[in-house]
Order: structure tokens, then C-alpha cells, then sequence
């Protein structure tokens, strides 16, 4: 009973974040090298000799951060990773928490990661973690409803807002034949909550690392750690809203399912390093003028889908 | 049950996150003052950063609480939108249309450009 | 105390160098940009040790040491044909570039297996401004108001903002002159408002940038065609890898700064680089048509910033030998960020073109009273620095927008060395002494 109910969920979801972020690192590097970066250590040792380095090095302070905000930002975010994967099922049992709500759920893990990378940014009390961390609430308050309106169009055909019930939903056709628009649009979200390649306004090059500029050592393994972990979770959403989750012959429903996931971060990790960053306003431009109708109709095509 | 197992899972990432901080944090000292100074390539600040600060997308924000508000009632409606059949559609349909006018009305105000 | 595993995977780590960008340092750092295993780091709190490539005039010192300071330890300081500051006197200086990036992985790996102490801080542990230990907060005024709370004050409100007037809070830095962002010592007092910059003032113009010697014989007499049109290109290309990783587009900029290394590169791979970049969106995404430049001041500028503002401005329509290759100055119309770079990469692909040509008919330049650099002309006189133009150019934009424009934007001064000759120090105390005068 404990073990099912407690240890079993809690167990899956950290193997899972952890692992996964490490994925993320390896085959970030493995992307980076075959575009052309010259690779140092082999993919697989990179990230964690980078690891033992950032635990070697002293944590910065700055003059008079907002400490408490500071330090707990990294692990909010790291939070809010699980709680989005905590929703993703692995198969029709193996589901960490199976709410009834958990498609609105993830709405308001995003929601809330919008405030923990701000936080970050602003409690450091430097001009360019500053900057930083309001041009990312620009980008956070501008993809929210992208998400929202996307994530709703997969939940008309399952009829219900749970993740389990939405891959069930798919049996007959995955989401990503069905609404073709949907998994482009919540693919930008996850670049958005990730502040990943073309969407990195947060802790970008040109403000010397944005949010992340002035933090090191440990509090800058965590908030990478985060960042990764986030894109994993967001990943399985992504599968579970779009791939057909579990679904597949042949191989069990948690195998199917981290294949998906492991396809999701590719298709992300390869975009971040082939476009540039946008530019803060022609982002928010982009962001409601374009995609936020497409996600309309997007919206609509489901719903007349759906009832077809 | 479903809730509390959740609320571990929040507790021990969390956790861990102040752990991995704290573990290797714990006996190094505090960094010297000019350590701390922010870092501007050598130059300095004359004040603290934190200011009334200019959020230049102030009527972008605004626009999204419209949309925030209508997303407490796409919850609900997306449960029983098969339920309700084509009816559904043309509510959301319209409303979807009134919104889209005001998108492109921002957009013609220029509430998305940093002002 | 025994080196435990964590310290012994730590040392295997590419080793996160920030670069202080002193006078002729940038050819070592694009090398290093090509090494595996070393990582050049945009802020000193990533890094683990602090190259100086290049000198740094002695009234920059003060900002040196500022930077020094705030790498978190362990750090190490590695000096590439630069002088440490006096403090440092036991600190590593090298100056063959080959042996570099050897001595930074060695050094990483002493570090962090204990076998080198951390480089020890330069200023006083004191806070900016006295402690004055009135109010809640010690901060010695009422309310938020007035005194240093936590040593320095509260940003206050000085103007009404230059777009939409209203009256919030502005805040004054000094950035540079060794903020990666930034020219190589450029240094500037900056007044922002939110993330847009109101007041933007030159303090130090950058560095002196050396040229190959070929373009200073063509000074002399005939040079070959081939071989100046190849510096030209060289040259572009590494501007352009700048840019293109402040977008965030590494691969490419890797690409450009490949480009540039290869003594033959074909014309048809700069158009490949070309098509890469129009298709991932660098110039729709990262341009918004910021940036222009009126004119008089493009004309002021020279080079490719006039050429893209469309002045056919172009030493080489003067000389005897273009023509003969059937030369014509390419031109854009916008003079803005995106033209400037349209303008580089035509430019690059039809330097190598050029020179593919020249090498064919072993074709010289004739007029040897003037020769265009990729700065602009050098005819009489040499280009110089303009970056007080920024001063006027850069407030009522966005700082995104501010600093690709900058990058864009090639307005440094030419070294009277050239980049064979120049070994740093002597220029650094020239310059010193210019500004003192």
C-alpha cells in the first residue's frame, strides 16, 4: 500500500528527472558536436565532470540579494518539473498521481514556472540577471495561452482533463495525425518554459548569461539541473498529449512511452541549436499575432474533429 | 491519497534541489565584497538594480488577463463539449471570434510593441 | 587531504575560461573558440580561469582587478602576451599561442586536484559605501529613501522616459571595457530605463584592431589581389562569428570562424553559410530593421556600414587592377542591422571570388597611394574610431536590439601594427599615454 501509493510514484518521478536531465545534457552535446563544436570529454562524460566542477566551485553571492527567494528558486523550479512529470502516465497503471485535473494541472505548473524564473532573476539584484528576468515574463505571460488553448483541444475527444484519459483517447489515431496543428504550437511552449534555444530570453548571450549571470557552483548546478528536468517533463506531456502516450504494439506502454519522450527532446534540443534567439519584442509579436490564432484554430479543428 | 503523494513528490524535489545547495555550500565562506559587486565587464553601478522598473509590454499584460478569465470557463466546457454536440462549438466559436477581434485590435494599437 | 572523485571528475571538465579582451588578443581567442575541451564563458561567475590575451592599458587596471575579483574560487589567471598586474607577478604568462590551450587544461586540472592554490584577491573586502546603521534596514535614510541601504542607494528617478514619458525609476551603470558583449575596451556610461537605453556615452573607445601586413604593403607598392581580397574576407568572417554567437547561432558562427581559417575557402561555401542563415532566421528573427544609419554618418563610417547604406564608396573601383577582374562595388539600400550583414556575407563571397580570380592572372594592385580595409579606405588618412556615433545611434532601443546593432556595426580604430607584428604591450602603453595627453 505504501509502496504503491508513495514510494512507487516518488521513486519513478526522481529516476526519471534525473536520468533524464542527464539525457538531455548528453545528447545536447551530441547535437552540438555534429553541427561543428569541437567536443572535449565524449558526450557522455561532459555533463558530469561539468557537475563535479560546478560542486567544486564557491557559490557566488551578490551585494544584497534577496536570499531566500535566491536560493529557492533553483529548487522551486526543480519542483515544478515534478509535479509536471508526476501527471505524465507510463502506462494505464503506472501513473504517479492520476488527478482527474492534471491537464489543468500542467497549466498551472507553467504558469508557475513563469514566476520561479522571474524570481531568480530578480533576487540576484544585478542589472542584467534584472533584465533577464522581465523579458522572460514576456515571454511567459505570451505562450501561457498558447498552451492552454492546445492542451484544451486534446482534452474535447478524451472528454475529460486527465493525462491517462487523453492517451486513451488516441487509441484509434494519435493526437499529432489528428490535430496537426497542436504538437508544432506546444512545442514552442516547451521551448518557452524551458527558455531554450530561439526562445532563451532569460539567460541569454547577450546579458552574459541573463537570470544565471551571476550565480555559480551548486545554485547553478541546480538551476541547470532544473532547466533540464523541466524539458524532460514537458516532454512527456508532449507525448502524452500528442504521440499516443503508452500506446504502441509490440513493446510494453512504459518503453513506448520514454521513446516518445526521448523523440520529443531530439526534435527540441536540435531546434535550440539551429535558430537564433528572437528578439524580446518581435517574440511577443510573433506570439500573439501568429500563433496564439493558430492555436485557435487549432482549438476549433479538434472540437469539430471531435464530434465528426 | 492522490494529492498527498503529489505533495511528497513537490516536497522531496524541492528538497532536493536546497539539499544539492546547501551540501557543498556549508563551510565555504561568505565571497568578499567586490566578489559580489555585479558583474558589468569591469564597470560599476551607481545604484542597488532593484527599481520601479519599466515593463515595457504593460498592454500585453493586460490583454492576457481577458484570456485568463475565459480560461476558467474552457475548463468545464471541454468535459462536456461532446456531450453538448455543436451547440459547444459555435459558443466557443463566437467567443473565440470577439477575442480575436481584440487581438487584432491590440495589434492595431500596437499594445505588443515595448512602449 | 587525498583528492576525492568528485576532484578527479571535476578536472576532466572543458575547462570554462572568461576571456579578458585585451589589445590584439581576439586571433588567440578564436583559436581557442576552435579547441576542444576549452569553453569560452560570457560571464566570470561560469569560469575557472581568467585569460588576459593581449595588453590592457594601465588605467584600465582598476576595472582588470574588478573582474578578477569576481570569479568564485578556485580560479587561476593565465596571461597571453599581457603583463600581470604587479599583485600577481608569480601569475603564469605565455606567449605562444600553440601552447595555450595545453596550459589552461593543465592548470583546470591543478585547481581542482588541490595542486594550485586559487589566485588571491586584489581590492579590500569592503562594501561599496560605508555601512550606516539607521532605519529598519540599516540603510540610514526614512523609508526606502536616501542613504546606501546595503551600501549603495536606491535607484531613483532622474527623467521621463524617451518613448513613452513616463516617469519610472533609471538606472546608471558603467559597462566595460571588458563586458563580452562589448568591442574589446570599449567602455560606456549607460542610462537604462527598463531594458531600454536612454543615455548612452562613450567613456574609452576600443581597442585598436591590427590588420594583416598585406594590407600595409599595399601601402608600400603592388601586393597580389588574391591575397588581400583573402585577408578582407578573414576578417569579415570572424566579425561575423562574433555576431553570430551573441544570436545564439554557435554552429554557424563556428562555421564562419572555420571559413575564415581556411587559407583557400570556396566562394560557394560562404553561399551555403549564407542560404544557412537566412533559413534558421538570423535575419528574421534577430533584425527588426534597427540600427540605421543616415548618410553622413554611414560615409563617416566607411567600409561595409557605408556600402550597405548604399554609397558606393570603394577604394577598389580606383585601382587599376579591379577593373581588370571586372570589379563593381556591391551595395544594399537599408543601411540598417540586417543590410550590414546581407552587405558582409555578399562581400566575403565576392572577395573570394575575386581573389579566385586574381590568382589565375597573378593580377596586382596598381595604385599603391591608397587601399580599401575592411574597416573602410585608407587613403591620406587611416579609419578611425567612431564609436561616439553609438552616442546618438544606440538610446531608444532595446538592449537586445542595442547590442546586435552593435555587433553589426564595425567602428574601431586600426593599430598601426599589424596583426604579424603586433605583440600587445607597446600599443597598450601608447595608448595610455594618448589618453593621458
Amino acid at each position: 500500500m505504501i509502496f504503491n501509493e508513495l514510494i512507487l510514484p516518488v521513486l519513478l518521478v526522481t529516476v526519471v528527472l534525473v536520468v533524464g536531465a542527464y539525457l538531455v545534457a548528453v545528447i545536447d552535446e551530441v547535437i552540438a558536436g555534429a553541427l561543428g563544436r569541437p567536443s572535449g570529454a565524449g558526450a557522455w562524460m561532459a555533463p558530469l565532470a561539468q557537475g563535479a566542477w560546478l560542486l567544486n566551485q564557491q557559490a557566488n553571492a551578490t551585494e544584497a540579494p534577496d536570499w531566500r527567494a535566491w536560493r529557492l528558486a533553483p529548487a522551486l523550479y526543480l519542483a515544478l518539473a515534478a509535479i509536471g512529470l508526476a501527471v505524465v502516465p507510463f502506462s494505464p497503471t503506472l501513473i504517479a498521481t492520476d488527478l482527474v485535473t492534471s491537464v489543468v494541472l500542467w497549466g498551472s505548473v507553467e504558469a508557475l514556472a513563469t514566476v520561479v524564473i522571474f524570481l531568480h532573476g530578480w533576487s540576484a539584484n544585478t542589472l542584467l540577471a534584472l533584465i533577464g528576468a522581465y523579458r522572460y515574463v514576456a515571454l511567459g505571460l505570451s505562450y501561457i495561452l498558447i498552451s492552454m488553448f492546445v492542451l484544451i483541444g486534446v482534452a474535447l475527444p478524451a472528454e475529460s482533463l486527465q493525462f491517462s484519459q487523453v492517451v486513451a483517447s488516441q487509441e484509434e489515431l494519435w493526437n499529432v495525425i489528428r490535430q496537426p496543428l497542436g504538437l508544432p504550437l506546444f512545442l514552442i511552449v516547451g521551448l518557452g518554459m524551458t527558455f531554450w534555444g530561439p526562445l532563451n530570453l532569460a539567460d541569454s548571450r547577450d546579458l552574459a548569461g541573463g537570470t544565471a549571470s551571476a550565480v555559480s557552483g551548486p545554485p547553478r548546478l541546480v538551476w541547470n539541473l532544473a532547466r533540464a528536468a523541466m524539458l524532460v517533463a514537458f516532454s512527456g506531456a508532449a507525448a502524452s498529449a500528442f504521440l499516443g502516450g503508452w500506446l504502441g504494439p509490440w513493446l510494453p506502454g512504459p518503453v513506448w512511452m520514454l521513446l516518445k519522450m526521448l523523440a520529443v527532446l531530439a526534435v527540441l534540443l536540435l531546434i535550440g541549436r539551429l535558430m537564433p534567439r528572437v528578439q524580446p519584442e518581435r517574440c511577443v509579436t510573433l506570439m500573439w499575432v501568429v500563433f496564439l490564432p493558430l492555436s485557435f484554430v487549432d482549438l476549433i479543428w479538434a472540437g469539430v474533429e471531435a464530434l465528426w | 491519497m492522490e494529492l498527498l503523494t503529489l505533495f511528497f513528490i513537490v516536497l522531496i524535489a524541492a528538497g532536493l534541489g536546497l539539499l544539492i545547495q546547501w551540501l557543498p555550500m556549508r563551510h565555504q565562506p561568505m565571497p568578499t565584497y567586490p566578489q559580489r559587486a555585479p558583474f558589468l565587464g569591469g564597470g560599476l553601478p551607481e545604484t542597488h538594480a532593484w527599481n520601479r522598473y519599466h515593463t515595457r509590454y504593460y498592454p500585453m499584460t493586460i490583454l492576457l488577463i481577458a484570456f485568463e478569465m475565459e480560461m476558467m470557463f474552457m475548463y468545464p466546457w471541454a468535459v462536456v463539449f461532446v456531450e453538448q454536440g455543436m451547440k459547444a462549438v459555435m459558443e466557443m466559436g463566437m467567443f473565440l471570434a470577439i477575442l480575436s477581434v481584440g487581438i487584432v485590435y491590440g495589434w492595431r494599437e500596437g499594445v505588443f510593441k515595448w512602449q | 587531504m587525498a583528492v576525492s572523485w568528485l576532484q578527479r571528475l571535476a578536472a576532466r571538465a572543458s575547462v570554462p575560461v572568461f576571456p579578458v579582451r585585451g589589445m590584439h588578443g581576439e586571433e588567440v581567442l578564436y583559436r581557442l573558440a576552435l579547441t576542444p575541451g576549452v569553453e569560452l564563458v560570457d560571464s566570470p561567475r561560469h569560469a575557472s580561469i581568467l585569460l588576459v590575451a593581449g595588453g590592457v592599458p594601465p588605467d584600465q587596471y582598476g576595472a582588470l582587478r574588478r573582474v578578477h575579483d569576481q570569479l568564485p574560487a578556485p580560479f587561476a589567471t593565465l596571461w597571453y602576451r599581457s603583463q600581470p598586474l604587479d599583485e600577481l607577478a608569480s601569475a603564469t604568462r605565455i606567449d605562444d599561442p600553440d601552447v595555450l590551450s595545453g596550459a589552461l587544461k593543465a592548470m583546470h586540472h591543478e585547481l581542482m586536484c588541490g595542486k594550485r592554490g586559487s589566485s588571491p584577491r586584489l581590492l579590500p573586502d569592503e562594501p561599496p559605501n560605508p555601512w550606516e546603521g539607521l532605519g529598519d534596514d540599516g540603510h540610514g535614510g526614512e523609508g526606502m529613501m536616501g542613504g546606501v541601504p546595503y551600501g549603495r542607494p536606491m535607484a531613483m528617478n532622474m527623467h521621463d522616459d524617451i518613448r513613452d514619458g513616463l516617469t519610472l525609476d533609471s538606472l546608471t551603470v558603467t559597462l566595460g571595457p571588458f563586458l563580452p558583449m562589448l568591442p574589446p575596451g570599449l567602455s560606456v556610461e549607460v542610462t537604462l530605463q527598463g531594458d531600454l537605453i536612454q543615455t548612452w556615452t562613450t567613456r574609452d573607445p576600443p581597442y585598436p584592431i591590427a590588420l594583416e601586413s598585406v594590407f600595409f604593403q599595399a601601402l608600400q607598392g603592388p601586393v597580389p589581389i588574391a591575397e588581400l581580397e583573402r585577408a578582407m574576407a578573414r576578417y569579415h568572417l570572424k566579425h561575423l562569428y562574433f555576431a553570430l554567437r551573441l544570436a545564439g547561432l554557435e554552429a554557424l558562427a563556428l562555421t564562419a570562424l572555420r571559413l575564415a581559417f581556411e587559407s583557400h575557402s570556396n566562394p560557394k561555401r560562404v553561399a551555403t553559410l549564407r542560404r544557412r542563415l537566412v533559413r534558421s532566421g538570423f535575419f528574421g528573427l534577430t533584425t527588426t530593421g534597427q540600427g540605421r544609419l543616415d548618410e553622413e554618418t554611414a560615409r563617416r563610417v566607411g567600409g561595409v556600414a557605408a556600402r550597405a547604406a548604399g554609397l558606393e564608396e570603394d577604394w577598389r573601383s580606383e585601382d587599376e587592377g579591379y577593373r581588370q577582374l571586372g570589379f563593381r562595388p556591391l551595395t544594399q539600400r537599408q543601411g540598417d542591422t540586417g543590410a550590414r550583414w546581407r552587405q558582409t556575407l555578399a562581400e566575403v563571397e565576392q572577395s573570394l571570388q575575386l581573389a579566385a580570380q586574381a590568382e589565375q592572372d597573378a593580377t596586382h594592385t596598381r595604385h599603391s597611394d591608397g587601399v580599401e580595409t575592411p574597416r573602410g579606405t585608407w587613403h591620406r588618412q587611416w579609419p578611425e574610431d567612431q564609436s561616439t556615433l553609438l552616442d546618438d545611434l544606440l538610446p531608444g532601443l532595446e538592449w537586445d536590439e542595442a547590442l546586435s546593432t552593435l555587433a553589426s556595426l564595425d567602428l574601431v580604430p586600426l593599430s598601426p601594427w599589424s596583426l604579424e607584428e603586433a605583440s600587445g604591450a607597446p600599443v597598450a602603453q601608447a595608448i595610455a599615454e594618448e589618453r593621458r595627453a
